[in-house]
């Protein structure tokens, strides 16, 4: 009996001591879909951040304490991004890197991280009305889906296309990126043949591909992750429609061509930002988690940019403190450029270049439309 | 009228896969009165053994020495045999003990190996969608008066045709179909007149879980892709065919998938594909509204 005692006061005093190292560290967290359909993105995102950690741990940490990485996994659901959301505010992080999904940042930092004062910077999430709220915990080192839209509209109308077929997959990201499309090609002239959603989950959408390709569009936008808008394009081009499918930033991923077919992939059009320009950030992650995802870089910059404004604020900042830092961020040499935030939370420079997608499965850039200031929005 | 026809032939092809998986829905409910949730995800894990199979023919070169049906053929056997294990363990593990039980708790059992199995595959295959090869297969289209039947979408018919034909002949023409029959009809009954009851739904299971683990194959053929998530989806679709078609009745099952793939399919091409899914589910309620037994279902009175 007395054994049984003493391995339970061992445990529990061993338990308190890990208790009080907790308190030496300081906490960052990440919420992405770790498992489910956009899990590879989760986890190219959250590497992203763990090599930021790494790096600023080598370094002796922040204010003498090495950071933790506290990760949550969304599974792209709203409702578990709110779950993760409270964990992350019960475990006392600074800031959360995250979300992946549109659909999921703009609940998680509306209900959770704004009240509860933790900071918010997404490294990947486009729809406006992320930072169209006035919330003041919430950043972002993506350009947004309005400018993303533009982008693209632009491109199809110059190269001469006026008939264009719009799908999305009804998400905060596919839906608002593909309305974003539409509207900017009705204002150019363009003529919209069918706008119509698809159920991501499903894996056919042969029927409407088979409908849209009666009507002879001269291209086919697809709002959407790349996990279903692979397999659209696949069935597109097996359906018999040789126009080239364009799609959004979500696109831009090597598993993109791997899951469509390099056959059926060559000739996509694809938006997205410069992406990583950094080759010290190329070869490190490279060599750590091996191939660099789309978004990685974005999560890298977004935690040292956290990581600047908390060592600015001081050791004893309040949560207010370190925000108006993380605020204050203007050319912050990051590995996706000179990074600086407007009163919103937006990015003060961002651009969107189109891709194609070349005979050996490469995004290769189709044009460059250079880089443009974010139009200032009106008040929410 | 060409776009009609091109939809029919769209609506089969994933109206058989769906068949195939509900004809496993069908037969463990004709038994044992239990919805097997976790049948979703032995379809899944056919989609997997398949898809190694034809990694392993890929990179070990023999694709080069045999021919492309031998392959296939190869992948459908093995992930077949690995699917009846798998379901024949699920049933003498965690249905067969509670056999006894309510209903209720095998419900709860079901749902829980589904999760169990999903996440297994997920940590044993990675949790990111795994591509079946290219270019396996040729990609030969063939038109009819302008509808394009491409030559998978034939492959996809025929086995799916010739595993519910053998079905139907193991079910009618042979001994252990006539156990089968027997043990769905009365299962103390049937215990009574000699027959091995536990091995008969082992063989229900097995059966069952054989044809799944041939769906998964084909879906992954099909759309090219194979994840840990996709049970779900078509398993929920193929459940939705067995109710429709009359659950507990083979030939439902089979006329039941057929149908709601071809709903499916013209609803997203004449009214919304965002309304698909209402659609297709709307109909399945009036149809149960007018007959609560499905289609082909008999009005069984209760059992005491």
């Amino acid at each position: 009996m007395w054994f049984k005692k003493l391995v339970a006061v061992v445990l529990l005093s061993s338990s308190l001591a890990a208790c009080g190292n907790e308190s030496n560290t300081l906490k960052i967290g990440v919420g992405a879909p770790l498992t489910g359909p956009n899990a590879k993105t989760g986890q190219d995102l959250l590497n992203g951040v763990r090599l930021a950690v790494m790096e600023k741990n080598a370094q002796g940490g922040l204010h003498n304490k090495q950071v933790e990485v506290i990760s949550g996994d969304d599974r792209s659901d709203p409702r578990e991004g709110i779950v993760v959301a409270n964990k992350m505010a019960n475990s006392g992080v600074i800031g959360v890197i995250g979300h992946y999904n549109s659909g999921v940042s703009i609940p998680a930092s509306a209900e959770v991280y704004n009240p509860m004062k933790i900071i918010n910077i997404s490294p990947a999430s486009t729809n406006p009305v992320y930072t169209e709220r006035g919330l003041k915990f919430v950043f972002r080192t993506v350009g947004r889906d309005d400018l993303q839209g533009k982008v693209a509209a632009d491109f199809a109308i110059q190269k001469g296309w006026k008939k264009m077929a719009v799908i999305h997959n009804k998400g905060a990201y596919g839906q608002g990126l593909a309305e974003e499309f539409a509207k900017n090609v009705k204002a150019k002239g363009g003529n919209i043949l069918i706008f119509d959603g698809i159920n991501k989950d499903d894996k056919d959408f042969s029927p409407v591909l088979t409908k849209i390709k009666a009507m002879n569009p001269e291209i086919l936008f697809y709002g959407g992750e790349y996990q279903d808008g692979a397999l659209f394009t696949r069935q597109a081009k097996q359906v018999g429609i040789t126009v080239p499918v364009m799609g959004g930033d979500a696109l831009y991923d090597k598993d993109f061509v791997r899951l469509t077919g390099q056959e059926y992939a060559k000739g996509s059009l694809v938006t997205f930002a410069a992406g990583s320009q950094s080759s010290a950030f190329n070869k490190s992650f490279s060599e750590k988690f091996g191939e660099v995802g789309p978004f990685s870089a974005y999560a890298y910059d977004a935690t040292h940019i956290l990581f600047a404004a908390i060592a600015k604020a001081g050791p004893q900042a309040t949560p207010d403190a370190i925000r108006d830092e993380v605020a204050k961020t203007k050319d912050f040499p990051g590995a996706t450029g000179q990074i600086g935030f407007d009163a919103k939370g937006d990015l003060l420079q961002s651009g969107f270049i189109v891709w194609e997608v070349n005979a050996s499965g490469d995004f290769i850039q189709a044009a460059t439309i250079p880089a443009k200031t974010v139009v200032p929005a009106k008040k929410p | 009228m060409q776009m009609f026809l091109q939809q029919i032939v769209i609506g089969l092809t994933i109206g058989s896969i769906y068949s195939l998986i509900a004809l496993g829905y069908t037969m463990v409910y004709g038994i044992l009165e239990l919805v097997n949730f976790a049948h979703g995800e032995i379809f899944m894990i056919g989609s997997y053994i398949g898809l190694m199979v034809l990694m392993l023919c890929f990179s070990s070169g023999l694709q080069t020495a045999v021919p492309v049906l031998l392959l296939l053929l190869l992948a459908f056997v093995v992930a077949m045999v690995v699917s009846a294990l798998f379901g024949m363990a699920i049933e003498r593990l965690a249905y067969r003990p509670l056999r006894q039980s309510p209903r209720l708790s095998l419900l709860i059992t079901a749902l829980g190996v589904s999760i169990f199995l999903q996440n297994l595959a997920m940590l044993i295959f990675g949790a990111r969608d795994r591509p079946y090869p290219e270019k396996l297969f040729p990609n030969t289209s063939y038109h009819f008066w302008g509808v394009q039947v491409t030559l998978l979408q034939i492959l996809i018919f025929t086995i799916a045709l010739v595993l519910m034909f053998g079905l139907n002949l193991l079910i009618h023409k042979t001994r252990l179909g006539t156990a089968m029959r027997a043990t769905a009809q009365d299962t103390e009954a049937a215990g009574l007149m000699g027959i091995h009851v536990n091995f008969i739904v082992l063989m229900t299971f097995a059966i069952g879980s054989a044809l799944g683990g041939a769906a998964g194959v084909l879906y992954g053929l099909y759309y090219g892709v194979a994840n840990f998530f996709m049970g779900f989806q078509a398993g929920l679709k193929a459940f939705t065919a067995a109710v429709l078609g009359g659950i507990g009745n083979i030939t439902g099952a089979m006329v039941g998938g057929l149908l709601l793939g071809v709903f499916e399919s013209l609803a997203a091409a004449y009214i919304s594909s965002q309304w698909k899914d209402v659609i297709t589910f709307g109909m399945l309620i009036l149809v149960l509204v007018f007959r609560p037994q499905g289609l082909f279902g008999e009005q069984v009175p209760e059992k005491v």
